[in-house]
């Protein structure tokens, strides 16, 4: 391997890479776009607040406390809707996914419900819903909790089970400072798999690698410089990542010597997959298809956006065979966690996959039939 | 170490790709300081060779030699002492040719003169444009600039003048006599007659892998070509008894077209002499040296290889 080699190839890949604008940003801007659009809608999951439209067709007292007991959470703003309207249609035609219906005898049940032959009757709500909408299941939970809880303090006794938070964590974390670490893993292995497979077609089809074979550039050197390459791209995307969490959403994760030692075996083990799968994308066509069939898997399946814990069992013991897993895993555990024990196991993972599909992907690297 | 023996020799290559015989088992010798063209049509197999003998492929059976040393064994040593020009060469398209020119300078860990390379190859005023800004004539004389990178002993052009207008060709033409006079041992593709026969020392013929004749231009015209011919138009028919009875053997082309083989100057003069001398009209004349194209169509008379010859 010739340090001189490495460094001229290094040269002109961040010449190409700095004047091909569009790689650039897609590189650094598509990461950090997702960081702002996430954060902005998971930053602050306390104040979730929606809208509820109300029938009040009762217009009385015992209505109006039970407005006011809606509102009070924080979950709910109320939205009156007209008396004289067919509640269901009105759901249909204004899209509304939860309508809540006050009866006119509202106020008579509930006094009822103290004395008289119907005492201990619960008073009926109704409310009209769209069951396709995805939103909708939330809402009726809060709306439960709420309703349950007015009836708990109806009965003036107090509430025999509380619940008491203890966080395994000695700050308190939001969505975002888990998302953050994700999206650095995703946006390494998206431009390591991407940009190899992509560089690698391009080459081959031009012919570039032909011309390459007649002089004195190796194998090795060839990888080593991909993943130097790789690695300057890495650190870069990943500071901007930081950058835009704290600056933006206050993010601050821990940012301690495993960080580095994370981006080193990701970047090999997915500059390796790379070119291991180099054989399968000779075009540049066929290199998007190869790398998206591997990608989207990834992203999806390994923890990157939403935990691994709410997929299906079967999907959950494919998750744990995907590298992007382990790197996700490595990087909470470092930075969120602070887990050395986690994060070595992890880390140890990731290394020895990335060992594997290195080894093999210098194997697979062909440039011509003497090598 | 200097070479003292011939640049190549190649001795019963033989080159496969699955069941199809690419080359088959052929024999040279490149002399030092040579122009070797290495003349075919396309798919004839001078491509796959040239890239046996440039250490990209592997020979099925046969050695190849490069100064000395087998290419199968040694192509580290064998890289750093030839220049090459790919078939269709392509660069980074970012890359400026300056750039482009120090970059193969430091793979080869070598200190060319990129100035001095990029005036050899007239390249001077594009030094700061990337590649993919630049016509097609322009990028095969970045490609062979690049192959001088390193000062090689050996030039390889394969098709260097392939799909380039004729000035573009042109220019690359006094690129390559540039080399020729600086005595580098050129090893060159083509399928343009008139590039090997302007340029080459010495011309293999090939066909379906196989060489069918190799010598100098001149003398594979002279051995293979038919003779010079003189082509008299719009004659009268009784012009062929008069130039019979001179001793020549004039062939009737068409109603009023005569084609007469002759061997000396001095016999265009007598026929003309006695054409004017019986009082016959002639439209036009036209004399035709026999070329190395001639020799070429007839060597390699398949009827699949001519239909390639034409369309090349």
């Amino acid at each position: 391997m010739s340090p001189r080699i490495i460094a001229a190839n290094l040269g002109v890949r961040l010449k190409s890479f700095y004047r091909e604008r569009s790689a650039m940003f897609f590189t650094f801007a598509f990461p950090v776009i997702l960081v702002l659009v996430f954060g902005t809608i998971f930053t602050k999951p306390e104040h979730l607040n929606f809208d509820l439209p109300v029938q009040d067709n009762s217009r009385s007292e015992a209505s109006s406390r039970l407005l006011e007991a809606l509102a009070a959470g924080d979950a709910f703003t109320v939205k009156p809707v007209p008396v004289a309207v067919d509640a269901t249609q009105y759901a249909k035609e204004h899209k509304l996914n939860l309508l809540l219906v006050i009866p006119k005898n509202f106020e008579v049940l509930q006094k009822q419900r103290v004395v008289g032959p119907h005492a201990g009757v619960p008073v009926p709500l109704d409310y009209v819903y769209d069951p396709s909408s995805t939103a909708v299941e939330t809402k009726i939970q809060l709306l439960h909790a709420i309703v349950a809880a007015a009836n708990q303090k109806a009965t003036g006794s107090p509430p025999a089970i509380t619940l008491n938070a203890v966080s395994i964590l000695s700050e308190r974390y939001r969505f975002i400072e888990f998302f953050v670490p994700g999206i650095i893993a995703m946006a390494i292995m998206t431009s390591c798999l991407s940009s190899v497979l992509n560089m690698n077609a391009e080459l081959l089809q031009k012919g570039i690698l032909r011309k390459l074979a007649t002089t004195p550039i190796t194998r090795a050197d060839w990888l080593a410089s991909s993943i130097v390459y790789q690695l300057i791209l890495a650190v870069v995307s990943t500071a901007a990542i930081l950058l835009v969490s704290y600056f933006v959403f206050d993010v601050r994760l821990h940012i301690g010597i495993w960080l580095p030692l994370i981006l080193v075996v990701e970047v090999v083990a997915f500059t390796g997959i790379g070119m291991l799968l180099t054989p399968f994308a000779r075009e540049a066509e066929s290199a998007s298809a190869v790398a998206n069939a591997f990608l989207f898997p990834m992203m999806f399946l390994s923890g990157t956006f939403f935990p691994v814990e709410m997929m299906p069992a079967f999907l959950q013991t494919f998750a744990k065979l995907l590298p992007l897993y382990y790197v996700n895993e490595a990087l909470r555990s470092a930075m969120i966690f602070v887990d050395d024990a986690a994060t070595l196991r992890s880390v140890g993972v990731t290394a020895a996959f990335a060992a594997v599909v290195f080894v093999a992907g210098t194997f697979r690297t062909r440039w011509d039939e003497s090598t | 170490m200097p070479n003292t023996g011939p640049a190549i020799v190649v001795d019963k290559l033989c080159k496969y790709y699955g069941a199809n015989k690419a080359v088959d088992n052929i024999s040279f010798t490149v002399k030092s300081g040579e122009v070797f063209a290495f003349l075919g049509p396309n798919g004839a197999g001078k491509s796959t060779t040239a890239e046996v003998i440039e250490t990209i492929r592997v020979p099925t059976s046969g050695t190849v030699t490069v100064l000395g040393m087998d290419v199968t064994k040694h192509k580290a040593k064998v890289v750093r002492r030839i220049g090459v020009l790919p078939q269709n060469f392509s660069s980074f398209d970012r890359i400026t040719v300056r750039e482009s020119l120090q970059y193969f300078a430091r793979v080869f860990g070598c200190r060319a003169d990129v100035d001095a390379l990029m005036d050899l190859t007239d390249l001077r005023h594009k030094s700061g444009a990337p590649f993919n800004t630049l016509s097609g004539g322009l990028k095969q004389r970045l490609g062979i600039a690049i192959a001088l990178v390193s000062d090689p002993e050996i030039v390889f052009l394969d098709e260097p003048t392939t799909g380039l207008d004729p000035h573009a060709r042109h220019q690359i033409w006094d690129v390559l006599r540039g080399l020729k006079a600086r005595g580098k041992t050129v090893f060159l593709t083509t399928h343009y007659m008139e590039e090997a026969e302007l340029l080459a020392d010495t011309v293999a013929i090939i066909a379906s892998g196989r060489i069918v004749a190799m010598d100098s231009p001149a003398k594979l015209t002279e051995e293979h070509a038919e003779q010079t011919r003189l082509t008299l138009t719009s004659i009268d028919a009784t012009a062929v008894g008069l130039i019979r009875s001179l001793g020549f053997s004039p062939i009737p082309k068409g109603n009023d077209s005569l084609s007469v083989p002759i061997k000396t100057p001095d016999d265009v003069r007598r026929i003309l002499a006695e054409i004017e001398r019986a009082g016959l009209a002639l439209g036009g004349l036209d004399v035709r040296k026999p070329n190395l194209e001639e020799v070429f169509l007839k060597l390699t008379k398949t009827p699949a290889v001519s239909a390639q010859v034409r369309a090349a």
